[in-house]
């Protein structure tokens, strides 16, 4: 342990909506917290900006759905008001080059092919219900539902080539990963985590219900200030030393992020504390150097829970121009660039947007296309779908997640085969005194903004709880001087 | 509104249907549930009956317990099985409410989606 710049009961690394639900909960239960984040912002994967048009958009998470309830009761805290997601009118699918017309969950062209598809959901959605989402490597075939991608597991419960590539365009715009990478027993633990997959990947009635007035990072942004000077921006968390208290070890950690000084240079700052709550995805938790290194199967977690790649793309209109054409601005693709678009225009109407997502191995070879090389390819494929006013927006803005350090990629970590059963136990099993938080670890809504909150909940008990039997034994008692 | 003769003409046509498709008999395997359908506007009540992946007669009246209760209009009720009503788009409005386990309620929209898809 070295010498601490501050002294406090809890640190939490990372100001994305778990680590500040975290923050939350403890200072509530009357515990002096610091919370450290790389970035220059709160709301990690959230992100609410504004164009030079005056157009909102929300660059990462930005829907809440039924049963989120932990979301929606901080809305309500906040008085951040909430409509539903446009949906009136046609959708669209991209089949082959052509475009239908239909309305309903699942495209309706190909009929045998789509209710291949809702069978094929159907089966997914009753194998989910079995695997828990909190222990999904206690299901009695884990062993065998985690050897297999979801892609293998299509490729046999489907008869037609429109189910498989419908199941291809949900997997990319949830997780942002191919079936081809995730393991079967990780999509089903997700899956169960937010109720099902038909869940995650409905409008009405699911996952994509209704979005923020004014953006989704509102509240990140309320809870920041609920928090004040507890935040600590522009510090990423460089490396960890931690004891247990056993064989002489002081108990605690030491903390050090390279905090940015007045004169624009980063220098180590330590800070010393009880317990530590990593919110973060694994995938960025592996960045931060360890002593003693932690388990090994924290560190394979680390390197195997890899996080989606998904760009997020909004093209700004005068208006919503679509809508007068009958259409929902929802679009499903088979193929190209953008396999799923949404009306992302703001409740008034006050301008027109249509967003994209990106996702998958097409997101990381467009990295050669270049800012405008996508731009191009995903007007093209707005306007075979919209008509050509779609290739001429006032605005054409993208956020590539995979481009942020401290994502590394999103909108989640996938998980291929073999991972959840040998390390997914170490996603929330605490070592020592450090504990984990992040939508990766949450038992309801995993992955989702709503997950985070829950997480942020469930660590910050598990501290309350640790501290509270310490406190009991006098050995790491809350005592005024410990506070600073 | 329909009466409820058009509702069960429609139900006749949509039962035999259902019960040659060999897609739906694979989704209801090992499925037997009773079905009460409530027509909200004329109040009347129906029963169906899942037994070995096949669609029982439509019955008059709310028998036994169910697993499963649907509620419409009668109107909605007739266009369902006549296949002219998309199940999908009026679950998700609202218009068609069901009442039962998640994994029932699962079911029958997947159920009814696939009758209306491969029809």
């Amino acid at each position: 342990m070295t010498l601490a710049d501050r002294t406090v009961d809890v640190v939490v690394a990372g100001a994305g909506y778990s680590g500040l639900q975290t923050a939350r909960t403890l200072v509530e239960a009357g515990l002096d917290v610091v919370v450290l984040e790389a970035r220059d912002r709160v709301g990690g994967r959230v992100l609410t900006e504004v164009t030079p048009s005056g157009a909102v958009v929300d660059q990462g998470g930005q829907w809440i759905g039924p049963t989120q309830d932990r979301l929606q009761a901080l809305a309500d805290e906040y008085a951040v008001s909430t409509f539903p997601t446009y949906l009136d009118g046609s959708n669209l699918e991209v089949r082959d080059g052509w475009v239908h017309p239909f309305t309903g969950l699942v495209p309706t062209s190909d009929r045998d092919g789509s209710a291949d598809t809702v069978a094929t959901l159907l089966d997914l959605d009753l194998l989910a219900q079995e695997v828990s989402p909190t222990h999904p490597w206690d299901h009695p075939d884990a062993g065998a539902l985690d050897r297999i991608t979801l892609a293998e597991w299509v490729e046999s419960a489907a008869d037609t080539q429109t189910a498989r590539s419908l199941v291809a365009t949900a997997a990319l715009a949830v997780f942002g990963c191919g079936p081809e990478e995730l393991s079967l027993l990780y999509v089903l633990s997700y899956a169960h985590s937010g109720g099902s997959m038909s869940s995650l990947i409905r409008t009405a009635g699911g996952a994509q219900e209704r979005r923020f007035t004014g953006g989704a990072q509102q509240m990140a942004l309320r809870l920041a200030q609920h928090l004040a000077d507890r935040i600590v921006l522009d510090a990423p968390v460089v490396s960890v030393s931690y004891g247990d208290g056993g064989a002489g070890e002081p108990a605690g950690v030491t903390v050090t992020a390279e905090r940015m000084g007045a004169d624009g240079v980063r220098s180590p700052w330590r800070v010393a504390a009880q317990r530590l709550v990593v919110a973060m995805p694994p995938a960025v938790q592996g960045r931060i150097a360890f002593d003693p290194p932690l388990p090994g199967s924290r560190q394979q977690l680390a390197q195997r829970a890899p996080m989606g790649s998904v760009t997020k793309v909004h093209a700004v209109y005068d208006q919503p121009f679509w809508r007068d054409a009958g259409l929902s601005g929802q679009v499903v693709a088979d193929a190209g660039m953008l396999r799923a678009i949404f009306d992302d225009s703001p409740e008034d109407g006050s301008h027109g947007i249509l967003m994209g997502f990106i996702a998958g191995a097409v997101d990381r070879s467009s990295e050669s296309d270049g800012a405008a090389g996508r731009q191009r390819v995903c007007l093209e494929e707005l306007a075979r779908a919209f008509g050509p006013k779609a290739a001429e927006p006032i605005e054409f803005v993208e956020q590539r997640w995979s481009e942020e350090p401290y994502s590394r990629g999103g909108p989640v970590a996938g998980m291929g085969p073999g991972v959840l059963t040998a390390c997914g136990p170490s996603l929330r099993t605490p070592v020592g005194p450090i504990h984990w938080a992040g939508t990766e670890t949450a038992s309801v809504w995993s992955g989702y903004i709503e997950g985070a909150l829950e997480s942020g909940e469930r660590a910050a008990a598990e501290v309350v709880a640790t501290l509270e039997g310490a406190a009991l034994t006098g050995t790491a008692g809350l005592d005024e001087s410990s506070r600073q | 509104m329909a009466t409820a003769e058009e509702i069960a003409e429609a139900y006749a046509d949509w039962q035999e249907r259902c019960n040659v498709n060999t897609r739906l008999a694979r989704m209801l395997r090992g499925w037997d549930r009773t079905v009460h359908l409530v027509a909200t506007d004329t109040g009347e009540g129906f029963t169906i009956a899942v037994s070995a992946s096949v669609l029982s007669d439509l019955r008059s009246g709310l028998v036994d317990q169910p697993d499963l209760v649907v509620s419409a209009t009668s109107e909605d009720f007739a266009d369902l099985f006549w296949g002219d009503l998309n199940p999908s788009e009026k679950y998700l409005s609202g218009e068609i409410v069901l009442a039962g386990s998640s994994e029932d309620v699962m079911r029958l929209d997947a159920m009814s989606m696939v009758a209306f898809l491969d029809q």
